[in-house]
């Protein structure tokens, strides 16, 4: 069982800020898949570098010292994923960075996939046919 | 001194000796230490955050909320009774975890036998 947890572009924000209203729920999201990987899930937290541009995360900036040692992985924007990312933008007029999202959603081969989103709508939109969970902040 | 000079002998016969072992290691086995670092510099992180933001800690309400939230279980909906939960939980079992709250959530969820 593998478990890959996407971030959108506002659980990013509310990482990164103490002062977020939303900080405390997506660090007790960050804290519930450490404490999964200690007990051995395989449990996976990833950021879309097109959510990343969006949210001003710049990894070499100390202002994003937190997220940067949480063991956030970059999903990056290839080949493959641009062309997915460019026809779900065609199809449902999305973001560049929900876009991306969502040819995350379709290339990952794990058993499950929750998204953290402030928008379940877009992530529905995006995933069409692929079973996500949201985690609505 | 006696007793000095023959464990000094005795260290000597290990000179110039080898041993060899031998494991087998498998990508699973990889991943696995690779989750368990991982884990271990993410609560590292976690903990020195808490410690510069205090009311940045989550308590077992907001990680049994956010376990199901993570996990699309039914109660994912009902923060508040999963915060009721841990409530209660914590009274009897201070180190209990979010999933024990789900599970007991869960449990009052169903009707008395």
């Amino acid at each position: 069982m593998t478990h890959l947890v996407i971030l959108d572009y506002e659980a990013v924000q509310a990482l990164q800020g103490p002062d977020h209203h939303k900080h405390r729920r997506v660090v007790s999201q960050a804290q519930v898949v450490a404490s999964r990987k200690r007990r051995a899930v395989a449990i996976q937290m990833v950021v879309p570098t097109a959510v990343r541009v969006e949210a001003g995360w710049d990894r070499s900036s100390p202002a994003w010292g937190f997220p940067n040692r949480l063991r956030i992985a970059d999903s990056p924007l290839d080949t493959a994923s641009t062309n997915s990312a460019a026809a779900i933008r065609g199809r449902t007029g999305v973001s560049v960075a929900d876009s991306h999202i969502g040819a995350v959603i379709h290339s990952a081969s794990h058993h499950q996939i929750t998204v953290v989103t402030s928008d379940p709508g877009d992530m529905r939109l995006v995933a069409d046919d692929k079973n996500i969970t949201v985690a609505a902040i | 001194m006696t007793d000095a000079a023959l464990d000094l002998n005795h260290l000597r016969s290990w000179i110039g000796k080898t041993e060899e072992v031998s494991d087998i290691i498998t990508p699973r086995l990889t991943a696995a230490l690779r989750a368990t670092l991982e884990a271990l510099v993410m609560q590292a992180v976690l903990d020195d955050h808490y410690e510069r933001y205090p009311q940045a800690r989550p308590d077992l309400g907001d990680l049994a909320v956010a376990a199901a939230e993570l996990d699309g279980h039914p109660l994912a909906g009902q923060p508040r009774r999963l915060r009721q939960a841990a409530a209660e939980i914590t009274a009897n079992h201070p180190d209990a975890s979010p999933d024990d709250v789900l599970l007991w959530a869960e449990a009052r969820t169903l009707p008395a036998a």
